[in-house]
């Protein structure tokens, strides 16, 4: 399966339904009360977005700086943990390699619905000037769906707290447990740009004779990155 | 793990309570049932080795026979070995790092480290690049301190291509390391106080500390240089920002405020609980710390006196008498000593030299702007220098096939490589808790290790 | 005799029983004289006994085919260039270097120093030599299941675009 067909499919699964909504349906006449939940539950998600840092490199630095005294993260509700389990966010800050890919999809996949993530650098965005490197993934949003980008190398820690509110009027647009069609959307939430970069895929198809290319396309599909599948890791 | 029919552990013998912290060789060499050594838990907390002098003349004194690659098949004990994989993504890992840990019981048997999850191939990306664009890019390689990083590749250059460095920015570069060295170990510091968890009052509240201090660091630098993280201020031939006005002012403020809350740190080291967390873990003796090309705070805590600002001057450490500290136990303790008492010299150099600045222009190049204004001659050359982590070296090669102003070859030797590879030799004996305590006190930066 | 001076001169005469030049980098930058691959680990040994106890580096680079004109100056080969640092005062760092055809490998000092352990790994994976009698000579930074040394200079990373040059 192509790459974008997987990110669509990634991004359907992700239509998350709160199971209150199967209580209330169950009760007729507590149809009403949908709005009132929705708002409730709009709040505590936007004010409660706890962290789980996949912090690999020099913005990891500056994230930590952003948890810690001067800048203080935490007063917006969100709580750095250590574990996937028990988190809304993923803020991917750094490099992600060929080897790290698959660990960062495997912990995407431990959060639990409702999830977002946040791309912080242009490592994570777009690669930046690893971009051509043999060992890098352009761009985390072929792992994971990307909800917020932040720009930077690093991002400010102020940067990182501007994308954190962004990512809030992302979250409270949500309507019955599910997002609101792009079209329903007011408009300052249209602006999102979402960066065109070239893949691998479409490199290889530039020249298929470029020995590089073809070298990584032979390591990227060993490697079993473009399907996104797992390495088998029992045998380490 | 241990099931409930298995016989207890082999009792320890009279010869292992004397000597409570085991060293490495005896647990790879055992060929027998291989019985797990170093101190009972709940025991009283093991004293500190007996105390040496610190050697100057440091040649090899015994065979030493390294054996990290211990066979598993050999291992007969009773309960069954369980695998545990610390990391890639660990907090207390510090970036992206794998360890494979094989337990009996809480007992690490054997470590078997994995890196290589944040090779970005900077070494190939050099090879394109001509040196002004080859600065911005190694300052992301060791990305708590990218001063010293700057440094290291840019004085490659001026050695291959013989350029001189007027003596203002020979001295402003001596200081832009000290104080980088001042923000490196408040990092570890907080770092490592949230590695111990809940030992200082809660965790988080030495990291709280420690970056109300850092931010101060870099505020300084980037009044300087305007960037708060990754500077790209050295050029070849010298530096690119001039001290602002007032900069040695703030400089001697900032610093002076740290240096008075260094005490507390100090203090911190006497905590009970944070004594019993690191003396007598994680031993890395003087031969091991030799054998292993560490260098650094790691090698000075472990009783070498080696410390290339002193015994190789480059930058104007010559005009200053540096005082050099020297650990002897080589444990987690002695480790965090050492980064404490350097961060209280580094602090004393530098004000020194802010004060002592001599006037003259700050770079001796003009500024590199096109492909081919300086052309790298063939040549090979190899420059060291001191960072916070031990000896940072580049290796350039110029001239070769791409005759032009980008390196043939550029090979980084990064003293957080050999920090990571003396896991293998010192996690087994060590209880699981005390392993995250000795990561911590190992202090290496994964964007150097696999870079 | 100043604390250089001293080590200078013990590295000079090291050097001389093994019938090589010491080069200073003052002097010419050639990162040390070439050591025939034979006597690579027997000079390493010396000088370890000599006081040269910290590993520094090893550098592995890959060199292509040379032409000038139609003649052909130098056939594709690879460079080992190794160096130890002598510790405590006057420290002096002793490089030398390796020629190494395609086929051939060369000695590993891991006997010597475990601290080559891990960038003689680092040297297979990127580069391509081989390190003969080294205990564990895996990858280090890439995957095991990569295709190919990237270090070398046949494996460019020119693709598409390369918008930074």
């Amino acid at each position: 399966m192509a790459v974008k067909d997987q990110l669509a499919a990634l991004e359907a699964e992700r239509n998350y339904e709160h199971p209150i909504y199967d209580v209330l349906a169950r009760f007729p006449g507590l149809d009403i009360a949908t709005t009132s939940v929705d708002a409730l539950l709009e709040w505590g998600a936007k004010n409660s977005l706890w962290i789980f840092p996949m912090a690999t490199s020099c913005c990891g630095i500056e994230f930590m700086a952003a948890a810690a005294s001067r800048v203080d993260l935490d007063r917006m509700g969100t709580i750095v943990r250590g574990t996937p389990r028990q988190c809304d966010v993923m803020v991917v800050a750094g490099t992600i390699t060929v080897k790290m890919a698959p660990r960062v999809k495997r912990l995407w996949d431990q959060m639990p619905e409702p999830k977002w993530c946040i791309a912080m650098g242009s490592c994570a965005i777009s690669g930046d000037f690893y971009r051509d490197i043999y060992s890098v993934i352009p761009g985390i949003d072929i792992v994971v769906p990307v909800d917020v980008y932040i720009p930077g190398c690093p991002p400010n820690p102020e940067s990182l707290m501007a994308g954190m509110m962004r990512l809030q009027e992302r979250v409270s647009l949500k309507r019955a447990g599910k997002p609101v069609p792009k079209d329903e959307r007011p408009e300052t939430h249209d602006k999102t740009i979402v960066p065109k970069i070239g893949r691998f895929e479409d490199r290889i198809a530039k020249d298929p004779n470029d020995r590089t290319t073809r070298l990584q396309e032979l390591s990227a599909r060993t490697l079993k990155v473009q399907g996104l599948e797992l390495p088998d890791e029992s045998g380490e | 793990m241990a099931v409930a029919e298995t016989p207890p552990a082999a009792p320890v013998t009279p010869a292992a309570q004397a000597t409570p912290i085991a060293p490495v060789t005896q647990v790879a060499a055992s060929t027998g049932p291989l019985v797990p050594s170093g101190p009972p838990r709940d025991g009283p907390i093991p004293p500190i080795r007996a105390a040496r002098t610190p050697r100057t003349d440091c040649k090899p004194t015994k065979a030493f026979v390294p054996e990290p690659h211990l066979d598993l098949s050999t291992y007969e004990a009773d309960a069954d070995l369980m695998t545990l994989s610390l990391g890639p993504q660990h907090p207390s890992t510090h970036g992206v790092f794998r360890v494979v840990l094989y337990l009996d019981g809480e007992q690490i048997v054997k470590a078997v480290p994995y890196p290589g999850y944040l090779h970005r191939g900077v070494e190939k990306l050099c090879e394109k690049l001509m040196a002004s664009n080859i600065t911005p890019i190694i300052d992301k390689n060791d990305y708590v301190a990218p001063m010293t990083n700057e440094q290291a590749v840019n004085m490659a250059f001026e050695s291959l291509m013989g350029v001189e460095v007027p003596v203002r920015a020979r001295y402003l570069r001596t200081v832009l390391a000290e104080t980088q060295r001042v923000a490196s170990h408040l990092l570890w510091l907080g770092t490592f106080g949230m590695d111990l968890g809940g030992a200082l009052g809660g965790g988080t509240s030495l990291f709280m500390w420690c970056f109300r201090e850092r931010e101060l660091i870099l505020d300084l630098f980037e009044n300087l240089t305007g960037c708060r993280f990754h500077y790209n201020t050295h050029t070849v031939g010298g530096n690119r920002h001039d001290v602002p006005a007032g900069w040695p002012e703030m400089l001697h403020r900032t610093l002076g405020a740290i240096d008075e809350r260094l005490d507390q740190y100090l203090g911190m080291l006497e905590h009970p609980i944070f004594s019993a967390r690191t003396k007598g873990v994680g031993v890395i003796d003087a031969d091991l710390a030799l054998e292993l090309g560490l260098t650094g705070p790691l090698l000075r805590a472990s009783g070498v006196d080696h410390d290339l600002r002193r015994d190789a001057p480059y930058h104007a450490y010559a005009e200053v008498d540096l005082k050099v500290f020297v650990e002897d136990a080589g444990d987690c303790w002695a480790r965090s000593k050492v980064r404490i008492e350097e961060m209280r010299e580094s602090i004393r150099i530098s004000r020194i030299l802010v004060d002592n600045l001599p006037p003259g222009p700050i770079c001796s190049t003009k500024p590199l702007k096109m492909v081919g204004q300086h052309k790298l001659p063939p040549g090979q050359v190899y420059v060291g220098i001191e960072t916070p982590r031990g000896e940072l070296g580049t290796w350039l090669i110029g001239g070769g096939a791409n005759k032009g102003s980008s390196p043939y070859r550029l090979k980084i030797r990064s003293p957080s490589l050999h920090a990571c590879a003396v896991i293998p030799y010192v996690l087994p004996g060590c209880s699981l808790s005390d392993a995250i305590a000795i990561l911590g006190s190992l202090d290496p930066v994964m964007g150097e290790v696999d870079r | 005799m100043s604390a250089v001076e001293a080590r200078v001169a013990q590295l000079e005469e090291i050097f001389l029983r093994f019938e090589l030049k010491a080069e200073s980098d003052a002097d010419n930058k050639t990162g040390g004289p070439l050591v025939p691959r034979a006597r690579h680990y027997e000079l390493a040994q010396a000088l370890k006994e000599a006081g040269w106890t910290s590993y520094v580096a090893v550098v592995a680079s890959h060199w292509l085919e040379e032409k000038k004109g139609e003649t052909v100056v130098d056939v594709e080969h690879f460079e080992v260039a190794t160096a130890l640092r002598s510790v405590g005062a006057g420290t002096l760092v002793a490089k030398w270097r390796v020629r190494l055809e395609l086929n051939e490998d060369i000695d590993s000092l891991f006997p010597l120093f475990a601290g080559a352990d891990w960038q003689e790994r680092e040297q297979y994976d990127l580069v391509g030599v081989s390190f003969k009698g080294h205990p564990d000579l895996r990858r280090l930074m890439m995957p095991d299941e990569w295709v190919g040394h990237p270090l070398r200079k046949d494996y460019a990373i020119e693709t598409g675009c390369a918008p930074w040059r």
